[in-house]
């Protein structure tokens, strides 16, 4: 299973992406940021990488702006 | 045979109740008001090598406890504490839904992370302890089944107390792990070798 992370500029701002993505039925998980990203937000919306677009085009729609980065595995 | 009325009273009593009856009989039958109860009353049967049968009726329970083989020796509580082994458990003590003081909501943001990481270490605690708001986490609609479902299937008891699942009616919503007692609570962090409270 290859993740990625969807990083903000803030607590409130991952947790009102958590809400538009949940809602739009997307499965992602809220975690602390990976220490191999250094952010300002200690927490970050993890998912499928193979969501990558989907979440892409919906917090564009949603105009949020987010950091987005692949996880090794 | 005794016969024990333990309605109304709270945890751990019937528990505490039953046991010191079957020091001097090997027949009791104890009613009880509340469900947590008859799980509490069968954990105990279960240690004390008795049979169990418990009987609805309206609002109690009817628990009958029979012992099937005598118990050779001093029973479990009696017996003297446990060898170095046991101290060296780590207990994690849940006792709020939310993580630290002052917002609820980052609160509950921290102690989703704490589970995240905690699914993550290599050495898990051997038991978690939900205990007041902490039942909350452990029941259908928590923000970490996931992560308890996990915790659990690598080895991690996961115990609610049951006066608390009792407190909040939720009792029929536990979604992970089992009832527990303040009696196997307090016995459990006593018997730590390192309690980690979140």
């Amino acid at each position: 299973m290859s993740y990625s992370v969807a990083i903000f500029h803030s607590v409130s701002a991952t947790l009102r992406a958590e809400r538009v993505l949940g809602q739009a039925g997307l499965s992602i998980k809220l975690i602390p940021t990976p220490r191999q990203l250094s952010s300002d937000c200690g927490v970050a919306l993890r998912f499928e990488s193979a969501f990558r677009q989907d979440i892409e085009k919906l917090l564009t729609l949603a105009q949020m702006e987010a950091e987005i980065h692949d996880l090794a595995r | 045979m005794k016969t024990i009325d333990a309605r109304g009273l709270a945890c751990p009593q019937p528990v505490l109740l039953t046991r010191k009856a079957l020091q001097e009989v090997d027949e009791v039958t104890i009613i009880v008001d509340n469900l947590a109860a008859t799980e509490n009353l069968r954990r105990l049967a279960s240690n004390e090598g008795c049979e169990v049968q418990v009987r609805a009726e309206k609002d109690v329970f009817h628990v009958a406890l029979r012992r099937i083989g005598r118990a050779a020796g001093p029973s479990q509580a009696e017996a003297p504490l446990p060898t170095a082994e046991a101290g060296t458990k780590t207990v994690l003590l849940v006792t709020s839904d939310g993580l630290g003081q002052g917002s609820q909501e980052l609160g509950q943001v921290l102690m989703r992370a704490f589970f995240h990481t905690l699914g993550e270490m290599k050495s898990l605690p051997s038991v978690a302890i939900f205990m007041n708001n902490g039942v909350k986490l452990t029941v259908n609609g928590s923000p970490i089944l996931e992560d308890l479902k996990n915790l659990a299937t690598r080895g991690v008891e996961l115990l609610s107390c049951g006066t608390c699942l009792n407190y909040f009616e939720i009792t029929d919503r536990l979604a992970v792990g089992r009832i527990s007692n303040m009696y196997e609570i307090a016995e459990a962090l006593f018997q730590a070798g390192k309690i980690v409270s979140p």
